[in-house]
């Protein structure tokens, strides 16, 4: 399925290949370094990362700015921090 | 048509829906065959068998008596149940387009799940169940040593989730400045093909396996791919119900189990009443508490408990191989230690088997642990609600820290 351009991403963390719960532990860690208002991209490949870093981003205060997207087999979050 | 095998196939299930199932459908298992579900004991055959394969006379050992090695996997319930989930994951990773082979990038990750594997494997042996016959599938046969073995295994997975939270063990992510292109290559087809393929020769085994006279094998091999089905379905963790409460207060799997496990007591309740069945109850000794805090630590370490490896393996990810193989290897451990190191005679024998409805009466038991159950559940709730990476239950900003600490 064809994009819409992405949003202008600040950093992008990429986790593919590594499973749970490190995905939601990086993604965490690498927004607490980031500045309030930047946007980060996180490309997964773990299939429990659908569900686990959406819901652990939202909780801990961060925009996620667009619905999570899969593309083939792997998974896109643009997250605010 | 195509809305619905999006549906059914494309998304993940409500893992509450998922645990409910789980725990209705073991009932019903349990009332067909008489026994639970649950895989880490045929793992241990599994390590007897590869053992006898390499010359050693396992016949005496008094752990493979008391498991019971007759025939081989594929004469056993306990190992269609085995099978019966692999290939009921693969069916549904396959449907759902999403087999890729996944290497982890830290190399560590190796080594981690395989000695987690063994750590995990020793550990759920020694308790004489894993998360299944003693947790999942335990409790609701108001067996005491579940409850034992349930409050150890969150004891050690607060320790495993320690130690991987330390800096030399979850290793750098990889941060770039700026975005990274997609190939947006669309997969090929080729693999719902092959899940309904794979689906339609496994449902003629099923079929073999009845016409032929093991009516029980066909059963548990039916009730195995529910299973796999279920936990890929629903992403079902056991590591994580516990694990993720102390990294980031994530509740949701800890609740949906909790759910699925008090469907299941009523279940099974009703299967024991109704067909006049003693429940399974197991010998809760000191070997409980341990095991059951080794497999908590042991989990944690290899990213998955024996359960969630079998359908994460099935995905593709790698990792869980060497996780899968320490598992068996710690199994084995176990059955050799149990007596040839004195384990029995110093962690077991002590022990007696509890069974909730002996002490306090169907009802009792029935009411004690739902009562349990549910303030589990409110703590799980509050829990995910005030509980936050890095900063536990104290109040604070735990965004931002950039405010304080650069960039690395």
């Amino acid at each position: 399925m064809p994009q819409k351009q992405p949003p202008s991403v600040d950093f992008t963390l990429d986790v593919r290949g590594e499973s749970c719960p490190y995905p939601v532990i990086y993604t965490l860690e690498t927004l607490q370094q980031l500045q309030k208002g930047q946007l980060l991209q996180v490309v997964a490949d773990c299939p429990a990362s659908l569900r686990n870093v959406p819901e652990e981003v939202v909780k801990h205060g961060y925009v996620l700015e667009r619905e999570p997207e899969k593309d083939g087999r792997e998974l896109y979050f643009y997250i605010r921090a | 048509m195509k809305t619905l095998y999006a549906r059914l196939f494309q998304n993940y299930w409500s893992p509450y829906l998922v645990m409910a199932l789980a725990g209705l459908f073991s009932a019903f298992y349990f009332g067909i065959t008489g026994t639970v579900w649950a895989v880490t004991g045929e793992f241990t055959r599994l390590a007897g068998h590869a053992m006898a394969l390499f010359g050693a006379d396992v016949s005496d050992w008094s752990y493979f008596k008391l498991i019971g090695m007759k025939g081989t996997t594929f004469t056993r319930t306990d190992g269609w149940i085995v099978w019966g989930m692999f290939a009921g994951a693969l069916i549904m990773v396959l449907l759902n387009n999403n087999f890729k082979i996944r290497t982890p990038r830290q190399k560590r990750r190796w080594a981690q799940g395989f000695a987690g594997g063994i750590v995990a494997g020793f550990g759920a042996r020694l308790a004489l169940g894993c998360n299944l016959a003693a947790f999942f599938t335990g409790v609701p046969q108001f067996s005491l040593h579940a409850w034992i073995f349930m409050v150890a295994t969150a004891g050690g997975t607060f320790l495993g989730a320690k130690l991987v939270a330390a800096a030399w063990w979850k290793g750098k992510p990889v941060v770039t400045k700026g975005a990274i292109a997609r190939k947006a290559a669309k997969p090929s087809n080729v693999q719902p093909v092959l899940g309904a393929v794979a689906a339609v020769a496994y449902a003629g085994l099923i079929a073999y396996l009845f016409a032929s006279g093991h009516r029980m094998l066909g059963v548990a091999a039916l009730f195995g791919a529910l299973f796999g089905i279920l936990i890929e379905r629903g992403q079902i963790c056991f590591t994580s119900a516990f694990r993720d409460l102390w990294i980031s207060g994530r509740a949701t799997m800890t609740k949906a189990i909790i759910v699925g496990m008090a469907v299941s007591s009523v279940a099974t309740l009703a299967v024991i009443l109704i067909n006049g069945m003693e429940p399974i109850t197991k010998i809760a000794a000191l070997s409980t508490l341990v095991g059951g805090l080794l497999f908590g630590i042991g989990i944690v370490m290899a990213g998955g408990c024996e359960t969630g490896m079998m359908y994460r393996l099935m995905e593709g990810q790698i990792v869980f191989l060497p996780v899968f193989i320490g598992n068996v290897i710690g199994a084995g451990a176990l059955a050799y230690a149990w007596d040839h190191m004195g384990v029995y005679d110093t962690l077991v024998a002590s022990g007696s088997k509890i069974n909730l409805i002996d002490v306090l009466g169907s009802g009792g038991a029935l009411a004690a642990t739902l009562i349990v159950l549910a303030a589990g559940f409110a703590i799980a709730a509050y829990w995910q609600k005030h509980y936050r990476f890095k900063n536990g239950f104290k109040k604070g900003d735990n965004a931002h820290a950039a405010k304080t600490t650069a960039v690395r």
